[in-house]
């Protein structure tokens, strides 16, 4: 089997010595994997003299950018600019609406109770005990009529 | 000991560690002294993975900006500098990753700019031949374009040994990776620029 992904860190002298010793062994004995070699060293040398440089830099401006990154990444919250602290306040309502939900009214429960008693009309309707309907505001007594409907 | 001798003694003597160390406490001198060590190192790499130079210059400053604000989280694990590569390179793969579609059919080189000459004026050797330094100078422009072909991970793989000169087991810790892998990527770079040099031969001949 060639030893295909070695062959790199064996040119360019980056492998454990028993690693090279046994890769050698095999270049040595292998005229693929030796052209190989001998090819892919020609790349990594062309690649090292002819890398190209990139556009040259101003470093004086650039560390002076660098610093007032620095610095701004230092600034109080407080003293960020409005948008951060807007961000900020518009993520924190929006995690505080998902944990608890919008606010309950009055009006919210007084449709629960409706709902429930909504639920339970048709028991209702078959027993004569519900002779008031000042019983019905007392959900506890609604809860218990399932019960009640059980037992009959 | 003055202020200026606490400066020379940290921009000669002191480890890049010790002085990530000094960062981690806020010493403003130390950061400065780390940035100007590693800025030319940074900014290279992080154009030669983008090829574009304002990109470059904006990820390797957020490269030292992310150094600044978690120095403190440094273990000492691993050297500064792959440490640095670390962040730089991810940087710089993340950033590839977001970059518009379009962009990704389209091969910015801005090594040819005509004010810091070509390849060409960069090369040694005036004394040869000029027909061979114009074909010579072709088939590198044609294998440095088939690294802009390479996929980011393979790039980087080879960027890093090749130009940073960083060993096999530096950049598995640079791309959190394994030795094996990095080994597979930089066989696979390079067979695939072995196979441009010798159409470029083929063609020249």
């Amino acid at each position: 089997m060639h030893p295909e992904s070695e062959l790199i860190a064996f040119v360019r002298g980056d492998l454990p010595p028993a690693e090279r010793a046994r890769v050698a062994a095999h270049v040595d004995g292998c005229s693929a994997c030796r052209r190989a070699a001998d090819e892919s060293r020609v790349v990594l040398e062309a690649l090292v003299a002819g890398a190209p440089a990139p556009p040259p830099l101003d470093w004086g401006r650039y560390q002076a950018e660098l610093r007032a990154r620095v610095a701004a990444s230092r600034r109080a919250w407080w003293r960020r600019p409005v948008p951060t602290v807007l961000a900020a306040g518009f993520a924190t309502a929006l995690i505080v609406f998902a944990v608890h939900g919008l606010p309950r009214t009055p009006s919210d429960v007084v449709t629960m109770e409706e709902t429930v008693l909504g639920a339970r009309l048709p028991l209702l309707q078959q027993y004569q005990i519900v002779e008031r309907l000042d019983m019905l505001e007392d959900l506890d007594a609604i809860r218990q009529l399932d019960r009640l409907g059980g037992a009959r | 000991m003055g202020w200026l001798t606490t400066e020379v003694a940290l921009t000669q003597e002191t480890s890049d560690e010790t002085l990530l160390a000094r960062v981690a406490a806020r010493d403003e001198a130390a950061f400065d002294v780390l940035v100007a060590r590693h800025q030319g190192r940074a900014y290279r790499l992080a154009w030669s993975l983008l090829r574009d130079a304002e990109d470059a210059r904006d990820l390797s400053q957020e490269a030292f900006l992310r150094v600044y604000r978690t120095a403190a989280s440094f273990r000492g694990e691993a050297k500064f500098s792959t440490w640095f590569y670390r962040i730089l390179v991810n940087l710089c793969l993340d950033h590839r990753r977001r970059g518009r579609w379009w962009q990704r059919f389209t091969v910015r080189d801005e090594g040819e700019d005509p004010e810091r000459g070509g390849l060409l004026e960069r090369q040694p050797g005036a004394t040869a031949d000029p027909a061979d330094l114009l074909g010579r100078e072709r088939l590198m422009a044609q294998v440095w374009r088939e690294v802009e072909r390479l996929s980011p991970q393979q790039r980087a793989a080879l960027l890093l040994h090749v130009q940073e000169d960083l060993a096999t087991s530096e950049i598995a810790q640079v791309l959190a990776c394994s030795e094996a892998t990095v080994r597979v990527h930089l066989h696979r770079a390079v067979s695939a620029l072995r196979k441009t040099m010798g159409r470029g031969q083929s063609d020249a001949s």
